[in-house]
C-alpha cells in the first residue's frame, strides 16, 4: 500500500506541546506498516490518547478518508488545541477533548492509539498539564502506562486493536503477561534503536 | 464539540455520580460548518448512537430539523434523513458554552470548540 504522507503540522505558538520526534517518526512507521490491516478492519470509532500535535491521528483520518469517527484526548490544553487545527489543515475532522486518558467517554474504540509518557523519573514529576507530561513516566516509565492498561478492557471493543510505543525499559514482558492476562495477544510491529533508547510499537489485540 | 461526541460523553467517573449521561448542554456559540456527506458513512454510525440524547441535544440547540422522535426503520437509503442526521452528528458545533453533569451539576467549560472534561483529584 501507499506510503502514509507526514502530515502538516505547526506548534509555532505553542510552545508547550511535544514537537513530533523519534518516537513519533516511529509510530507514524509502524501505522504504515499497519495500514492494511487496519483499512480492512474498518474502525468506526478511534482515539488516539495524548495526541500532542496531533499528527498521529491524523494520519490515520487521512488513511481511512474520513470513514471514522477520530477522538483525541490530552491533558495539556495546548495540545488540544493543535490537534483540532492539524486535523484541520489537512482536511481532516479530529474531536478533540481534554481529558484523563479516556475516563469520561462511556463508548468503546475500535482503535486507539497511545505514544504514551514512557521516560523514567520521579513520580513526582507528572504533575501539571505542561510539556512535563509528554515524557514523565514515573517509575520505570508505566505509572500512565499502567493506569492505561488497566482501563484497556473496557475501552476497547472486541473485534478492537490497540497500538501502543514502548521503551525497553518499560519491562516490557510484564506488560505482555498483563495483557494476557486480560485476554489479549501481542504483536511486535516494529521497533528502533536510537540514541539512548530502544524504542518498541506493539498491537495488543483479542 | 460536535454533537457525536456529546453523544459519547460522560461523567460518570466523579465519585458519587451513577449515571452522569447525558450531560446538559449550555451553548453561548454554536457554528454550523460544512462536512463532506457520506451517506454509508452516517448509516454505519447510527446504530452506535443513542438517538433520544442526540435528538434533545439537536433541539435544545434548535437545530432538530423535525426529525422524528423514534429511529426509523429501514434508513439505509433514506439520503434526505441520512443527509439531515449528517448534520445534526457532524456538521452542528458547540463552539462556546459548558457540559453539565445531570447529577452534581459539575461543569465542564467549551471553549474554542474543545470540551474540558480534566478533573481534578479530588473528585474522582
Ligand atoms: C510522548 S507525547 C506524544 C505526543 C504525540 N502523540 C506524538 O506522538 O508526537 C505524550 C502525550 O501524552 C499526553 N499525556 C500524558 N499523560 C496523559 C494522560 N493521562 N491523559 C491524556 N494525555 C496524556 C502528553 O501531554 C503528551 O501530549
Amino acid at each position: 500500500m501507499s506510503q502514509i504522507p507526514t502530515p502538516f503540522y505547526c506548534l509555532k505558538d505553542f510552545p508547550n506541546v511535544y514537537e513530533p520526534s523519534e518516537d513519533t517518526h516511529l509510530f507514524l512507521d509502524a501505522l504504515e506498516k499497519e495500514q492494511q490491516y487496519i483499512v480492512n478492519k474498518q474502525p468506526l470509532f478511534i482515539c488516539e490518547i495524548g495526541s500532542g500535535s496531533g499528527i498521529l491521528i491524523t494520519a490515520l483520518a487521512t488513511m481511512l478518508k474520513g470513514h471514522c469517527c477520530c477522538f483525541a484526548t490530552d491533558v495539556n490544553p495546548e495540545a488540544c488545541k493543535v490537534t483540532k487545527l492539524t486535523a484541520k489543515m489537512n482536511q481532516s475532522i479530529v474531536e478533540s477533548v481534554e481529558m484523563n486518558l479516556t475516563n469520561m467517554f462511556r463508548c468503546k474504540f475500535d482503535l486507539i492509539i497511545f505514544n504514551p509518557p514512557y521516560v523514567v523519573t520521579d513520580s513526582d514529576e507528572i504533575g501539571g498539564r505542561g510539556l512535563n507530561r509528554a515524557y514523565a513516566g514515573g517509575m520505570s516509565g508505566r505509572e500512565i502506562i499502567d493506569k492505561f492498561l488497566n482501563t484497556l478492557p473496557t475501552i476497547l471493543s472486541n473485534s478492537g486493536a490497540c497500538y501502543l510505543l514502548l521503551l525497553k525499559e518499560n519491562n516490557i514482558d510484564e506488560i505482555k503477561e498483563l495483557l494476557q492476562e486480560y485476554g489479549y495477544k501481542n504483536e511486535l510491529v516494529i521497533q528502533r534503536k536510537i540514541p539512548g533508547e530502544h524504542l518498541f510499537v506493539y498491537k495488543f489485540f483479542k | 464539540m460536535k454533537l457525536l461526541t456529546h453523544n459519547v460523553l460522560t461523567s460518570k467517573c466523579i465519585r458519587g455520580v451513577t449515571v452522569g449521561y447525558p450531560l446538559l448542554i449550555k451553548a453561548t456559540n454554536v457554528k454550523v460548518s460544512e462536512v463532506e456527506f457520506k451517506p454509508d458513512f452516517v448509516a454505519k454510525v447510527l446504530p452506535k448512537i443513542e438517538w433520544d440524547v442526540l435528538a434533545n441535544a439537536a433541539e435544545s440547540l434548535g437545530h432538530w430539523q423535525n426529525l422524528p422522535k423514534e429511529l426509523p426503520n429501514n434508513y439505509e437509503n433514506d439520503t434526505d434523513f441520512l443527509k439531515k442526521i449528517h448534520r445534526v452528528l457532524l456538521e452542528v458545533e458547540v463552539i462556546q458554552g459548558e457540559l453539565i453533569c445531570p447529577e452534581s451539576g459539575r461543569k465542564f467549560p467549551i471553549t474554542n470548540g474543545i470540551a474540558n472534561m480534566l478533573l481534578n483529584e479530588d473528585e474522582v
